[in-house]
């Protein structure tokens, strides 16, 4: 007999304590890698040991390289001040975080009192009263302040630092040196991705607040609903994720249009492309076609935009090119790639039609009409602004960031402009003292002899911290889970946690359960992808199987036949790109990439969530 | 004019309930909605009435129920032996048998079939479900074959108002009442020759959603559900879109079947190849899932459905429905699980209250 109900768990049972984790051999030393108020200190073993951790896989599923954890402090701090200083929520504070072995672990910080909850009420009501009340104008000024932000970060420059200050500046009667504005520059920056990251977090709790609130009127009535009935209800048809893949097939278009498919379908790389098309008047307007495209479309993040080595279709045009090249054979062989937007629109309506029809009229029904109303009006703000942060905003940030690699490779620091991200934050402005003063004296600066080495052993370190497999949460057993960033971005519910600790009892590993993320059910041989450049290895007919997906992976989702994911509830990239293609997705599982091996056969059923291990 | 003694399943809407009680009552609204229900006729609550007043067995059971202690078994089922041997030794009024053997008849013509086997059920008149369960009422017989059989049969429905926990419980109510729970009619229906059967809830038996349907099925006959004898698979579907959300495919070591000799039906071993199988495919579920929804649509209310699956020669299907009543779910076992749904997110409850006290901006869908 089978059942795919979750077997109950005690609740004496403890996930590990984070200080009794022990550090991978050869990656002994990692914790210099990262700031004191990011780690276990054992002075605070008492407080920290007694608390639930969870690990954030979904955004920072490997490792983090130093300076790179700049992105993980942004995202909690961002979310910490608007939950408790700016909308306080009533019941719950930010979260506070923690690396482990270089993976980050998070635990919600919350209001117990009730008179404090009261009093946090009362500012809440007027604060995100105004921002329900006028959410529309204050998301369309959103987008601006964001692409200012972004004009902005791209107008920062980098001192040439030649052998002379440049003669106007003299002849300006300057008296400020380039020697402080690389000073600036650096600090500009890291200003720029503070504010930018407040921007993200500024309509994100509210967004899921009243998508949550929409999900549990839902549940009122319809118990047994799945989440993924309820996120259908809500979803828009024409989000910005999708939109870079449509340029893919906008330029596979074009190339037809204008007689080019046989250079574009040949080309090696898009270097030699470019070169190619270089030469005719159709080659030369298809390269603009190109670039209209790329800025900003191509800002796409092959990962999650948290990492400086995720790069974007823009730092790596490989596979955007390869997708055009199958885009233009599957329209020369009469295949129509267009997304069906009304048919999915209509199907939405109808569902929710459909439910809303079984609830009677009155005020059960106005209610839902309201809590639907509102999902709705705050939903593009929820699903556009990863593109707009994640992929476009952070796409410039490490670009960013490499020009200053790119002049500490000019001044013999490093080998490669990206050991930059090798060092902290802290350490960055240190070489950039060193340099400075270097520059200014004209002696040689200390770093070329103080750096490479500790760069060399912390790529060491990174990649041996790699082959750890980190516990989906660390300490006791959690209470009720209350937060709704938790609940809908990171999918950890106390039914999740249930799962977690009797996975952790039971040890089996041939059923994994998860969130169903897209209907339908799916069998095929296995392929665990655990970074963007193993995307290649992908065959038509394979079940993806991910630590996390990400949303430009999405023209992959036209091969495979289902997805896994270790992390991500119903609102995960994953499942909202597998709902779009129509295809099983199973987010969540906590450990389908460490479970599952390339070539197993499985079968992800994503109307339960349950993923089955076939075969060894 | 005068009330019919039979009356053609067709003939019937819910309303005729007092002469062909609610089982053969509902199957003629089924029919009326448009819905497969067997073939089949009913002995109605006013041939039963003839046949006390011609007999006059209002007298002679009536005599010996009134007689009895309720409390004493023994006195409980001699009763019971009497009045079964007065209600199949009774003379019955002039032309009865008659009509119920060329219905029977006619239901053979109409289905092409000699002897066809039928299911010989009591109907009950009154509304009260615990009252028709102790009163016998809920009698069936299976696999009924030739026109001696059915009235053979008929009679045993009559003869089950007389068992000993039906006269007991009788004995408790008032003359109103008992005289209430003595009415009922007999429904004789063509005998669905089901390789699946079993219920089908339009709501969750377990929370009381109403967008959701649970099936149970198993290998053979309903009656092997119905008492248990095997555990059976249990499905449930969404009714959005009628997908399949859940299943829990059971070990079905038994099933219900046709007895060798042609009469009556026999618990048998399922072949091995099946026993561990779902006993119907997605397909299948949808359509019998599309079937419950009309049903459910054309009461207004959520049913509880009695379904059989038949599989014909070349190997064709074709879904009946049994039976059809009101499903009640149990209100106490629902506003638990509210209660627990609440108890879980009530930090989450707490902070959404203050969204709903902020008159926000909504719109309706479409």
């Amino acid at each position: 007999m089978t059942t795919l109900e979750p077997e109950p768990v005690a609740r004496e049972v403890r996930f590990p304590d984070p200080y009794e984790i022990e550090t991978p051999a050869g990656a002994e030393g990692w914790e210099e890698m990262y700031p004191y108020y990011l780690r276990f200190l054992p002075q605070r073993r008492e407080a920290d040991g007694g608390r639930t951790w969870f690990r954030d896989g979904m955004h920072f599923p490997e490792p983090m390289p130093p300076f790179d954890i700049v992105s993980a402090e942004q995202a909690f701090m961002s979310t910490g001040v608007m939950n408790t200083r700016v909308f306080a929520l009533p019941p719950a504070l930010g979260l506070d975080f923690r690396v482990l072995n270089g993976y980050m672990y998070m635990s919600a910080l919350g209001v117990e009192d009730p008179a404090e909850i009261g009093r946090r009420a009362e500012e809440f009501a007027v604060r995100v009263g105004h921002y329900y009340k006028n959410w529309p104008s204050l998301y369309a000024a959103w987008e601006d302040k964001v692409k200012e932000q972004i004009a902005a970060l791209k107008a920062i420059t980098l001192p040439a630092l030649g052998d002379f200050e440049p003669v106007e500046n003299v002849l300006a009667g300057r008296g400020i040196t380039e020697a402080n504005d690389l000073l600036v520059a650096y600090q500009r920056v890291l200003a720029s991705i503070d504010a930018v990251w407040n921007l993200h977090s500024e309509m994100l709790n509210m967004g899921y607040a009243a998508y949550l609130n929409f999900l549990m009127t839902v549940k009122g009535h319809f118990p047994e609903i799945t989440d993924q009935a309820v996120a259908q209800m809500v979803s828009g048809v024409n989000v910005l994720l999708f939109r870079p893949d449509d340029e893919l097939k906008r330029l596979a278009h074009k190339a037809i249009e204008l007689g080019v498919t046989q250079q574009v379908t040949s080309a090696a790389d898009f270097a030699s492309l470019r070169a190619d098309l270089g030469g005719s008047e159709a080659g030369i307007a298809w390269l603009k076609e190109w670039e209209t495209s790329a800025d900003p479309w191509f800002n796409f993040s092959y990962g999650n935009g948290f990492y400086h080595h995720h790069r974007s279709w823009s730092d790596d045009p490989t596979f955007p090119l390869a997708m055009v090249k199958e885009y233009i054979g599957r329209i020369v062989a009469g295949e129509n790639l267009d997304r069906p937007l009304a048919e999915v629109e209509a199907q939405r309506d109808a569902v929710t039609a459909q439910y809303r029809d079984l609830i009677p009229a009155g005020p059960d029904r106005d209610a839902f009409d309201e809590a639907l109303g509102l999902s709705k009006v705050v939903f593009p703000y929820v699903e556009n602004h990863n593109f707009y942060i994640e992929h476009w905003y952070m796409t410039e940030f490490w670009r960013k960031m490499r020009e200053f690699g790119d002049l500490f490779v000019r001044f013999g620091f490093f080998d490669r402009a990206e050991d930059v991200f090798f060092l902290r934050r802290t350490e960055v402005h240190d070489a950039l003292v060193d340099l400075q003063i270097a520059w200014s004296a004209g002696g040689p600066p200390i770093g070329p002899v103080h750096w490479p080495p500790i760069v060399a052993e912390r790529r060491r370190v990174i990649d041996a911290l790699k082959h750890w497999t980190a516990p989906p949460a660390l300490g006791p057993a959690p209470g009720e889970i209350v937060e709704p960033m938790t609940i809908m971005l990171w999918g950890i519910t106390n039914d999740q946690v249930e799962r977690w600790l009797a996975a952790a009892a039971a040890g089996d590993q041939t059923v994994l359960e998860g969130f169903a993320g897209a209907p339908g059910i799916a069998e095929g041989p296995a392929r665990v992808v655990l970074s963007p450049d193993q995307l290649d290895e992908l065959v038509e007919g394979e079940i993806l199987v991910a630590p996390i997906t990400s949303p430009s992976w999405t023209p992959v989702f036209a091969r495979i036949k289902g997805a896994v994911s270790d992390i991500g509830g119903i609102m995960c990239h994953a499942a909202i790109v597998s709902r779009e293609y129509g295809l099983p997705a199973v987010v969540g599982t906590g450990n389908a990439t460490a479970t599952i091996r390339t070539g197993q056969r499985i079968r992800v059923d994503g109307n339960v969530g349950v993923v089955t291990v076939l075969d060894d | 004019m005068a009330p019919k003694r039979i009356a053609w399943f067709e003939e019937l809407r819910i309303s005729d309930r007092p002469s062909a009680g609610g089982k053969c009552a509902s199957l003629g609204e089924l029919i009326a909605a448009g819905i497969p229900v067997p073939l089949g006729f009913t002995v109605t609550a006013q041939a039963w009435a003839e046949v006390i007043e011609f007999a006059d067995l209002g007298h002679r059971i009536g005599d010996l129920t009134r007689a009895v202690d309720p409390n004493s078994s023994s006195a409980l089922r001699e009763v019971r032996q009497q009045a079964v041997e007065i209600i199949h030794g009774a003379t019955l009024p002039p032309g009865l048998e008659e009509d119920i053997r060329e219905a029977y008849a006619t239901l053979c013509a109409r289905t092409g079939r000699d002897d066809l086997p039928v299911a010989v059920r009591s109907s009950a008149v009154a509304e009260d479900g615990a009252a028709n369960s102790f009163a016998g009422q809920q009698e069936t017989y299976l696999w009924v074959q030739g026109a001696d059989q059915v009235v053979l049969r008929v009679r045993d429905c009559w003869a089950s108002l007389f068992t000993p926990q039906a006269v007991a419980y009788r004995a408790k109510l008032d003359q109103a009442h008992r005289d209430e729970a003595v009415k009922m009619a007999v429904g004789v229906q063509e005998m669905v020759d089901a390789e699946v059967a079993g219920v089908a809830f339009t709501v969750s038996p377990t929370t009381g959603d109403p967008s959701v349907m649970a099936v149970n099925a198993s290998w053979g006959l309903g009656e092997a559900v119905v008492s248990g004898e095997v555990t059976p698979d249990e499905f449930w579907l969404s009714k959005i879109g009628l997908t399949v959300t859940r299943k829990t495919v059971t070990h079905k070591a038994h099933r219900c079947v046709p007895a060798p000799t042609g009469r009556g039906t026999q618990i048998v071993d399922v072949p091995a190849d099946i026993a561990d199988s779902p006993c119907l495919s997605d397909e299948l579920l949808h359509e019998l899932g599309e079937i419950a929804l009309r049903v459910e649509k054309h009461y207004g209310t959520a049913q509880d459905i009695e379904w059989a699956l038949a599989r014909d020669p070349d190997g064709s299907h074709r879904f009946m429905l049994l039976q059809s009543r009101p499903e009640t779910v149990n209100q106490a076992t629902r506003a638990a699980i509210q209660e627990r749904t609440a108890a879980r997110t009530a930090g989450a409850q707490a902070y959404l209250s203050v969204l709903k006290g902020l008159g926000l901006p909504g719109q309706g869908p479409g």
